[in-house]
Parts: C-alpha cells; structure tokens; sequence
C-alpha cells in the first residue's frame, strides 16, 4: 500500500522538479543573454564618462580607465563657448517643447473630436505631406529665414521656427489615444455647461497624462540632440550653435587632440538632464507609445 | 493728404538721388568676420587690434573672430558666400573650388606685387589662377608631413631606411604609423617617391579640364612594392594622430600641427626628420610627399572701401610681424620670406625637417575632390595582395575608376626632342601639348639654341614617327627639310625661338611668336 501510495505522488513531483529545472535553465540562458547585450550597450557609454574623468592626456588613448581621475576637463569646458552652446539648446528645446505639446494637443483633441467639413482630406494631406523628407526643405529654408535674420549668430530664434513649425502634423499618436476616451464624458460636461477648451483641460488632459508626458518629451528630444539643421543654419558663427554642433567641432582634426576629453565631458552633460528626465518620467512613456495603438 | 503723400515722394526720390558722400581715402569703422583656425582665434584678435593701433590710413576693425577650420573653410564658405566670413583661412587645396564659388576676391596690382616680392615662390604660384590673377594671400608654407619618431628606440644611423626602420619597430615590438588605408594624402608618399604624377589642370574659373595620372606604369608599381613592405608589417598601424605615440608607436608620420601633443607626450626623445627611402630590386627611392600652404582669403565686397581694406588687414596678418608671432606662439612655419630668414624660423628643427622633406615635396595643386576617395583604396588592396599580379590589379582598377569618373586623357601628346633632354617619359608636365575643344593639341615653347634643335610629338612612353616632319603643313619654312638625313621623320627648327605647335590629328602646324 505505502508503495503504492508513493508512486503517484513521486511522479508529479517529479515532473513539477523537471519544469522548475527548465525554466531555471531557460531564465538563466535568457538573462546571460540579456546582460551581454545590455554590456555592449552600455560600454560605450561608460567609455565616455571614465573618458570624462581621464585628465593625464587630452587625446584618445588606447585604454579606458584613466591613471589620473580629475575634473579638469569639466572645469575646462566652463572656459569654451560650451556654456553658450548648452543655454542655445536648453532654450530651444524648452521653448519647442512647450509650444510644440500644446499645438499637437490641440490638433488632436480637434481631430479627435470636431467633425468638420474637409477634416478627413485635411487628415489624408498632412499624412502626405508628412511623408516628404524635411531635409528637402533645408535649403529653401535656410534662404528664408536668411532673409528674416534667424541665421548664423541669431539661429536660436530661427531653429524654434523651424522645430515648431510643422509639429500639428504629429498628432497621430495623441489622436488615436484622445479617440479612446469615451465621448459621452465630453457630453455630460457639455451639458453641464462646460465650454470646450475646459472640456480638454479639465476631462481629457487629465485622463491622458501619459501621452502628455510623452509629447513633451519627444518635443524636447528632437532639438536637444538635433545636429543637421542647427549646423546648417549655425554656420561659421559660435553664438547661434546647440551643443551637438559646437561639440563636433572639437572633432575636426586641428582641434581632436586639444578637446578630445573635454568632447567627452560635453557629452557626458548633454546626455544628463535627458537621463534624469526618462528616469523620472519612464512609466508614462512606455504608456504613452503604446497607448494610441488600442482603440476603444 | 495727397498733397503731403506728394511731399514725401518728392523728398524720397531727392534722398534717393543725392550723391552718396565719400570718406576721405580708407578712414571709417568697418564691421567684419574673421574665421580663422580654433587656436590662433585670440591671438588673431590681438593682430586686429595691433592693426588698428598702428595703421595710418585710420582704418578702424569692429572684427567678429569665429573658429572655422581650415579644412572646412570651404564648405562652410560655399554654403552661403554673403554669410561668410570677410576674411578666412583655408587649405590650399580648396582653391580652385573657392575661385569657382566666387568667394575669392582677386588681389589689386599693388597687393599681388606684394605678395610676389615678400613670398615664398612656391606659395605665390599656389594663390595664382591660370590666366596668372592672384586670388589669396599664403598664410603658412608648413603643410606637409614627415617623420616623429621616438629617438629611445630608433637609432639615429637607421632613419633614412624604411627597411632598417621597420626591422627597428619589429625588434621593439613598437608600432609604425603611416596613415595608408585611410589617406590618399599619406599615400601618394610612395608614389610620389617614384616619380609618379597625378596633375590636375583647372581652367579660370577652377573647372577641371584634365588630369595627367602616371599611377598606372611600372614606377607605380615600383611604389605599391614599396608600400607593401610597411603595411604588411605586424607593427603598421594606419594613423597620423600624435596620440599613436601613447598608444605604443614609435615612428608617426605626420605635420606640423601635431608637433605640440607630440613633445607632449614624448619630450626629450622626439626626433624629428624627413621621411626615410625604401629600397626595390636594388634601386632606392626616396618618400615624397604632399606639400602645401594655408592661404587667407577675402571675400568680394560691394564697398569698395571696405574692401581696399580688408586687403591691407590681410596684407598685414600675412605680413612678416605676425608671422612670426603665429611661429613664436603656435610654432606654424611662415610663407613670408623674411619670415622665413628670422634665426628663430631657420633654427626650428621642425621645420628643418618639413623643408627638407619638401625637397622631395609635390606642391599640391587643385585637386578633385573624388580623388582622394578613389586613391585611398589603394592602400587598403596593397595590404591584401599575395602577388605583383594583386599589385598590378590594384592600381588597374585605380584607373579604371579615375577613367570613368574625370575622362582620364590617356592620350596625352609629349613634344620630346632637344628641348627637354630626349626625355619621353610621361614624368613632365612642361612639353605636354594642350587638348583643345576641337580634338586639336597645342603647345608652346621655348626652343633654345643647338646644334639640332629638332624633336617630334610622341605618346608618351613611346617613340611614335608619325606625327613629325612630314606632316607640317603651315610653317614648313620655319624647320629644316634634312631629306634622307633624317630617318625618325624628326621637326628639326631651323632657328631658335618660341613657337606654337599644333597637332590637328593628322597634320601639324608650327608658328613662330
């Protein structure tokens, strides 16, 4: 009896050991996997920041940790025209990223919910214009804004101008998320009197926070790592760079050796307020790209 | 209201008719941009203010310095001329595009005797266009490369053997930096070394019309041999950076710019020189090289003023003072001759050795810009090649890729004979006879006084006679008609002098000038 008794519940135990086994093999295989992957990302990066550190030499060396740590190349950086550079940046993409979040808004809360005469050709041209690479623009562009004095050393305002200009057209996400958001909550606070621009702030933003969050991100990373357009438009003059042009230019062959470290330390600070704020802001993001996809 | 709409009218058109008064000679503040290369930006900025201490004419500089490289003058240049900078700095090679862009002013009668007077001769040659207008002032005559090696592992004796100087580097397991598989600069070295040309013709306006390219020959294969040797070495690697030295190198090949990180780094065992000589089938060649100078241009102005000017500042910033205190404070080696002669400049072991490696130099001329890309190939094919058959197909497809892109003219005319020694190799460009539109070579020369002042038109390389006496047709009366004498159907002048010879395609015509 006891024998028997041991029988059927031996092998259960024994097959339940067995899955256990194999997912511990296959988690372990996934996760060496996943680490090797995440190792050849991050050097790179990590490069970059003992490089930052490195203050023996201001070449490039063939080794990664420095023999001597230190902040020089930091405190150097303050001397160059990078503070000048780091303030053109941050005010563009502060300035795009507030006006381009509420134009997108706006534009998607109408398509989402205006039905109005010529919406849906409208809809079906900015996707066709959309299309067109803006890089063909650059050069009209760049005459035009010549001709208004937003070139060279004035390019900050004309590079707001050019990041601004064309953002209604990226409505698609934020519509497509606004389109889930039942319409019969738009109605009862119609009905309660509510005008429509308190619709949107008061009913719709806040039950869309991570798209929200997701536009003013992707606003202020578009010109904070910008480089064809700014150089283009920055031409020949220090004052009107962003960060990404004036660092490449330490690249160039006369300077590499003067500035390769202090390059290191630019990007090394370009790269932090961006880090902190995906940090903070990272569970409305991977909401917010996803969130347009559903429709309800 | 009409009435007062008239008034202004009236009073605009009599603005707008007034004739615009004049400053007396140069005096006045004038606005303008200086790009200039990142580590002289201050020191530029102290020259300015120097010149408006100092100039009599009352010329007072507002100047705006901005770092521009002068790699990438032109480019940022042609983006946008009216933007540009009034004055700028460029590499020399970018001369015949910034002639083109119309981003040169050309210099006045005064400056370009200046300019010939107080400067080195090969400089003044590279400022000057075809029809002989001078478009640039030379800034520097210090851009070229040589050798930095560490004087701890190479010993003094050895430095004038590629051979000995790998077998050093081997022996010290340290490395040797020559910038082959990625710098059609740095390797045209060895090609150069051989007496290889690659010579490219520009029109007025800085058009290509032609190049001669003798990569292609047995001299160039002559060259790759020699390059074999180094870049199949354990102990080459491909750079020109002055941190090769930090990263186990004992030999860089590279210019001046890099002298500063390089003592840096090395200190009291930098040794400097020429570049070595490499030795095939028992014959030795020495290393040429690119050599050219930074130039300072002005950009076309609409005040005549101004521009007057701007060419003073220029006149002065390439001038003697500031040359020598761009030596003194960033060791850049001077176009100006009296520059030059300063004991300070004569003395400077660096640049002993860029003008001693100049001996052996190539003045770069105008080149197109897609050569470099198509020649770098090269180094990379000679690394990989097993046989002198890889070598030849190296430099074949070279050819082919030069012939497809620029309409490589490979049949180019040589008028050989008294004047130049009997010498048919396509090794000079001075007898070489001009393609013109119509299909028509041309040539004009200088026939000196001999005993036989005769010659004919060959390929070059070849001794062709089919393409002599008998086939002038105009000027028969100016060569001799030596009969049975003269077996190689040779044109043999009758006197000396100078005259134009043309070669229609199947007779040739000769006038006296």
């Amino acid at each position: 009896m006891s024998e028997k008794r041991v029988e059927p519940s031996s092998a259960p135990v024994q097959q339940h050991m067995g899955l256990k086994a194999s997912r511990a093999i296959s988690n372990t295989a996934i996760y060496v996997l996943l680490v090797i992957i995440s190792v050849i990302w991050l050097i790179p990066f990590v490069c970059i920041v003992l490089q930052s550190f490195r203050v023996e030499s201001t070449w490039q060396v063939g080794y990664v940790i420095p023999q001597k740590w230190g902040l020089d190349n930091y405190r150097n950086l303050l001397q160059t025209d990078f503070t000048r550079w780091y303030l053109n940046t941050f005010i563009i993409a502060l300035i795009t990223a507030v006006l381009q979040t509420v134009i997108v808004l706006c534009m998607s809360y109408t398509l989402s919910r205006f039905r109005f005469k010529m919406r849906g050709p409208l809809m079906r041209f900015m996707l066709i214009l959309g299309m067109f690479p803006g890089m063909l623009t650059m050069i009209i562009l760049y005459r035009v804004l010549k001709d208004l004095g937003m070139t060279q050393e004035n390019a900050v305002p004309g590079l707001i101008l050019v990041y601004i200009a064309s953002s209604g057209m990226g409505y698609y996400v934020s519509k497509g998320f606004f389109d889930t958001i039942p319409k019969s909550l738009d109605e009862a606070a119609r009905v309660d009197g509510a005008t429509r621009l308190q619709v949107l702030y008061k009913i719709i933003l806040p039950l869309s926070k991570p798209i929200v969050i997701y536009t003013i991100l992707t606003a202020f990373m578009g010109p904070w790592g910008d480089f064809v357009f700014a150089r283009y438009i920055s031409f020949g003059a220090s004052a009107g760079k962003n960060v990404a042009v004036g660092l490449y230019d330490w690249l160039s062959k006369d300077q590499i050796n003067k500035s390769y470290t202090m390059f290191c330390a630019g990007g090394v600070l370009v790269a932090l307020p961006v880090t902190i704020l995906f940090m903070c802001l990272q569970r409305y993001y991977v909401e917010g790209v996803t969130g347009g996809a559903v429709k309800g | 209201m009409k009435k007062l709409l008239a008034i202004v009218l009236a009073l605009v058109m009599a603005i707008g008719m007034m004739p615009v008064a004049t400053a007396d000679g140069l005096a006045g503040t004038y606005d303008i941009k200086v790009w200039v290369a990142n580590e002289i930006v201050d020191l530029t900025k102290q020259q300015i203010e120097d010149f408006n201490a100092t100039n009599t004419e009352g010329i007072t500089f507002n100047a705006t310095i901005e770092a521009v490289g002068e790699g990438d003058a032109a480019t940022q240049m042609v983006t946008d001329v009216e933007a540009g900078g009034d004055i700028f700095c460029f590499a020399q090679d970018q001369f015949a595009r910034l002639v083109q862009a119309g981003a040169l002013a050309k210099l006045g009668t005064r400056a370009q005797q200046t300019v010939q007077e107080s400067t080195d001769a090969d400089a003044v040659a590279a400022v000057t266009t075809a029809d002989g207008n001078m478009f640039a002032y030379p800034l520097t005559a210090d851009n070229g490369y040589f050798m930095y090696y560490d004087n701890t592992v190479i010993p003094e004796e050895d430095i004038d053997s590629l051979e000995a100087l790998i077998a050093d580097c081997e022996k010290a397991q340290k490395n040797f930096a020559f910038e082959m598989q990625s710098s059609a600069w740095y390797l045209a070295s060895f090609f150069f070394g051989t007496g290889c040309i690659s010579q490219w013709n520009a029109d007025d306006s800085g058009v290509f019309t032609e190049v001669h390219d003798t990569f292609n020959s047995d001299k160039g294969l002559i060259a790759v041999k020699g390059m074999q040797k180094l870049v199949t070495s354990p102990y080459h690697v491909s750079s020109s950076e002055a941190s090769a030295f930090a990263n186990g190198a004992a030999i860089v090949v590279t210019g001046t710019w890099a002298s500063k990180d390089i003592e840096a780094i090395l200190g009291d065992h930098m040794g400097v020189a020429d570049l070595p000589s490499f030795e095939v089938d028992g014959q030795s060649y020495h290393l040429g090289s690119f050599f050219g100078f930074k130039l300072m241009g002005v950009k076309p102005q609409v005040d005549p003023a101004k521009a007057a000017a701007l060419h003073l500042l220029a006149q002065y910033l390439t001038g003697e003072k500031c040359s020598l205190e761009r030596h003194t404070a960033k060791g850049w080696g001077p176009a100006n001759l009296a520059a030059q002669a300063n004991e300070e400049v004569a003395n400077d072991p660096i640049l002993k050795a860029v003008y001693e490696q100049k001996k052996y130099g190539v003045v770069q001329g105008a080149i197109h810009g897609s050569w470099w890309d198509i020649a770098k190939v090269i180094g990379e094919e000679v690394k990989v090649a097993t046989s002198d058959e890889d070598l030849k197909a190296a430099l074949q497809n070279y050819e082919d890729k030069m012939v497809s892109l620029f309409d490589l003219d490979t049949s180019a005319l040589l008028f050989v004979g008294a004047w130049n020694g009997w010498n048919n190799a396509d090794d000079t460009d001075t007898f070489y006879f001009k393609k013109g539109d119509d299909g028509s070579y041309t040539l004009t020369l200088d026939v000196p006084e001999s005993d036989y002042m005769g010659g004919r038109i060959v390929n070059p390389g070849s001794w062709d006679t089919d393409k002599g006496f008998a086939q002038v047709t105009t000027g028969a009366d100016l060569v001799k008609d030596l009969g049975a004498d003269n077996p190689d159907n040779n044109i043999v002048f009758a006197a000396p002098g100078n005259y134009t010879v043309t070669w229609t395609g199947s007779e040739v015509t000769i006038i006296q000038n």
